[in-house]
């Protein structure tokens, strides 16, 4: 357990770290501008080796998002195009009859998702049969066909995108899927100061060119960094009541949760919340945890992991607006300040 | 906490104690507000209901003290824990969670991380929603206590009832303190004491100070009665030694009034102490209370005796004199009640009761009673003579106005005087119109 730890990340290492970090947030913000916050909040999820589904309406740079990541990062990179006629063989891979040496058999055909960084581009649009072809791969990090059981490359991401809006002929992703998701980041629209830069800048909307910033050794290299942040346990606890509190049944649940959330969130959303916390913790260069971060990561970490009521749609409840409840209801201390004490 | 700045520890020393004051602040006003309820409530208790209590009043300010004391004891109990006041101060400073790093790892290598930290503001005390019971409470204790004290007042009977008692009881006492009471009339005169008591608190008059005085001229009367006893056995005793020394032929009636006379005694209560020896002289209890006292044969032993028996009664003669003041007449003025004026040497010096100046003589003149007032009888009831109506006839106008309405002859007759037509339907209508509506009612139908 981090809290085990004898001693913190010294500062020269933390800094080192969070200098590639700040280049590949640099660069990520070159591309897609006016979004800091939502790379932020992607970079935190990479670092946590964690996957990232992006919502929000086209043409927002989601799948631009992507791609430069690739780019910046020197991983191999694969871009499924999720339609409804799109089939589980056509992710993992399949066995195909081939003549080697004058002799048929059946030979493996690894699927696009044996790579470093899967693009799932509209992965509502899937029939829920292929997207329960990513729940393996996305938790375990290794596919099986035919009983066979084959290691994805490491590292290994999926960043997913959906569309909000039409919704016809789509396939809402099942909550256990959602659940396999780190953050659930919601891509929202430019607003004009960013709409004339990027008019400036851009000709034909093509982003600069970028130069990779990042290989897998220095990326595992960050991993083992972000591991190493420490947690207090302090801060621990804080995420343990927050995602208590999820719960609608729970003591410390508060009145927005009680009123509108059905079943709160997993503890897997706890474990996320504390690696993407890390994560940002590094960004911020910083050798711990804070309340700070977790504040700042709860928000996409576990608004998809709550299942709202349908009250909640039609008092205009999301779970976004639920997790601010959340936060503004739960103290960071759990011994807080005595009821006669006002922190100015 | 070495691997900490001097500024930081500093920091979390102010605040551990703000925080402590907090919690105070916090358990107290229950406490305190239960502890000035209960002071004022005992003190408003006091004020109105126990004013001999008055003088502990003061002290019901060792209540908020020992709520202030239990508070303390409370909050040293629920202290918070150093890494508790560690993450409240590093939330206070942004939550960054650098200072809990350090001190979980006491890693020192971060320490300049917590620069900021030093500028934290310390959270400030916002009391007023939760002392206002506290100040009510307080207020009404003060209140409370300045509420002027409430004298029992006991009504006119029962002042009254109350010294008419303790003057008995004093007199009963000092009959007792004498021992010329026994245990059974003390009783009996307690009785009567309480009933007179009771009789007076019902009801007060001039009768309740006669049973009073009824009662005191009976108990001294019975002292009286004793005391007569005494001097027959003291006279009889001086006869039968002066008849036994000389040998007189009287012995025996002489030795036979001395049995009665010592009876006498013993059925008074004043041979209740007598010493075991002369008891035994004069024979057993039996004997001495039926009148057959055996007196000894031996000159000696009869000497012995009337010395003995002597002494004793002299020793109850002296009692008798303590008691002298009882024995006064009751209703009249005693000068020596008063020492400190002499009446002799007054504004009437003459010493004739009665014949003095303006202060009417002397407080010992006897006083004549004359015609007593008749009980009151201004409301008796008085049967007024028969009354009677007048008739209007009696009354003659004294002057007409003009504009009076005039009388109509016709309209003034008894109704039961005038005729109608005979005509058929004309009686009907008649009967049933008014006579000042017929005219109009004719034109009518003449009309038609």
């Amino acid at each position: 357990m981090s809290s085990e730890a004898t001693s913190l990340l010294g500062p020269d290492r933390v800094a080192a770290a969070q200098a590639k970090v700040a280049r590949l947030t640099g660069d990520l913000k070159r591309v897609i501008l006016g979004k800091e916050s939502m790379i932020e909040e992607v970079v935190a999820a990479l670092l946590s080796r964690g996957h990232v589904l992006l919502e929000g309406l086209p043409g927002l740079g989601k799948t631009e998002l992507v791609k430069a990541l690739s780019r910046l990062l020197s991983l191999d990179f694969r871009r499924i195009q999720f339609t409804p006629d799109l089939l589980p063989a056509d992710i993992t891979g399949s066995y195909i009859l081939q003549e080697r040496a004058g002799e048929k058999q059946f030979i493996f055909h690894p699927g696009p998702v044996f790579t470093n960084l899967l693009l799932a581009d509209e992965i509502n649009r899937a029939s829920p049969k292929t997207q329960a072809a990513l729940l393996e791969a996305m938790q375990e990090r290794h596919v099986t066909t035919f009983g066979e059981t084959r290691e994805l490359p490491k590292p290994f991401f999926v960043l997913a995108t959906q569309n909000p809006i039409e919704l016809e002929g789509t396939y809402p992703l099942p909550e256990a899927q959602l659940d396999r998701f780190t953050f659930k980041v919601e891509i929202t629209g430019v607003d004009r100061p960013v709409l004339e830069e990027i008019l400036a800048t851009r000709i034909h909307g093509e982003p600069p060119p970028l130069e990779p910033v990042l290989d897998i050794a220095e990326l595992s290299e960050l991993f083992a960094t972000v591991d190493r942040i420490h947690l207090p346990r302090a801060v621990g606890n804080y995420i343990a009541r927050l995602v208590a509190g999820s719960h609608p049944n729970s003591e410390e649940a508060p009145g927005a949760v009680r009123r509108f959330v059905k079943y709160g969130s997993s503890p897997r959303g706890a474990i996320a919340i504390a690696a993407a916390a890390r994560g940002m913790a590094l960004m911020h260069n910083k050798p711990n945890v804070g309340f700070d971060d977790v504040r700042r990561i709860a928000g996409p970490a576990l608004s998809h992991r709550l299942v709202l009521d349908y009250t909640a749609k039609l008092e205009g409840w999301n779970g976004r607006r639920v997790v601010a409840a959340m936060l503004e209801a739960v103290p960071d201390v759990e011994r807080g300040l005595p009821k006669t004490l006002d922190a100015r | 906490m070495d691997y900490l700045p001097y500024s930081t520890a500093q920091v979390l020393r102010k605040v551990a104690r703000r925080v402590a004051l907090g919690q105070f602040l916090q358990i107290w006003p229950p406490w305190g507000a239960g502890a000035f309820l209960i002071a004022g409530l005992v003190a408003l208790l006091c004020r109105m209901f126990f004013p001999n209590a008055a003088h502990l009043l003061p002290f019901v300010w060792a209540a908020p003290l020992l709520s202030v004391m239990v508070t303390a004891c409370l909050t040293l109990n629920r202290r918070y824990s150093p890494l508790e006041i560690a993450a409240i101060a590093d939330a206070l400073g942004g939550g960054k969670g650098t200072l809990l790093a350090i001190l979980e790892t006491k890693d020192g290598s971060w320490n300049g991380a917590l620069a900021a930290l030093s500028r934290v503001s310390l959270p400030g005390l916002s009391i007023r929603r939760h002392v206002w019971p506290v100040f009510t409470a307080a207020a009404f204790l003060i209140i409370a206590l300045l509420l002027p004290q409430r004298v029992l007042t006991m009504t006119d009977n029962g002042v009254a009832a109350t010294e008419i008692a303790a003057d008995l009881k004093a007199t009963v006492a000092k009959l007792k303190e004498e021992e010329l009471v026994t245990p059974a009339e003390e009783k009996k005169l307690d009785e009567e004491i309480e009933r007179i008591r009771k009789g007076a608190l019902q009801h007060l008059d001039s009768s309740s100070w006669e049973a009073a005085d009824a009662l005191r001229e009976k108990a001294v009367a019975s002292a009286v009665e004793k005391h007569d006893a005494l001097k027959w056995a003291q006279e009889s005793l001086a006869r039968f030694t002066v008849a036994a020394q000389s040998g007189d032929s009287n012995v025996e009636a002489q030795t036979q009034e001395l049995a009665e006379s010592i009876a006498r005694l013993q059925e008074s209560g004043l041979l209740a102490d007598l010493p075991m020896e002369l008891q035994k002289m004069l024979g057993s209890q039996y004997a001495i209370a039926g009148g057959k006292v055996r007196l000894p044969n031996d000159p000696g032993a009869l000497r012995r005796l009337t010395e003995m028996l002597s002494a004793h009664l002299a020793q109850r003669e002296r009692r008798f004199r303590d008691i002298a003041g009882l024995r006064r007449e009751f209703g009249r003025f005693d000068p020596s009640d008063y020492p400190e004026f002499n009446y002799e040497r007054g504004p009437d010096g003459d010493g004739d009761p009665g014949t003095g100046g303006l202060n009417r003589g002397r407080g010992d003149a006897p006083m004549t009673w004359g015609k007593e007032t008749k009980r009151f009888n201004g409301f008796k009831a008085v049967p007024l003579p028969p009354g009677s109506v007048r008739s209007p006839d009696d009354w003659a106008p004294v002057a007409t106005l003009p504009g009076a309405p005039k009388a109509s002859p016709q309209l003034s007759v008894p109704r039961e005087s005038l005729h109608y037509g005979t005509a058929p339907g004309q009686e009907a209508w008649r009967r049933t119109l008014a006579p000042r509506h017929q005219t109009a009612v004719k034109k009518y139908f003449e009309n038609r």
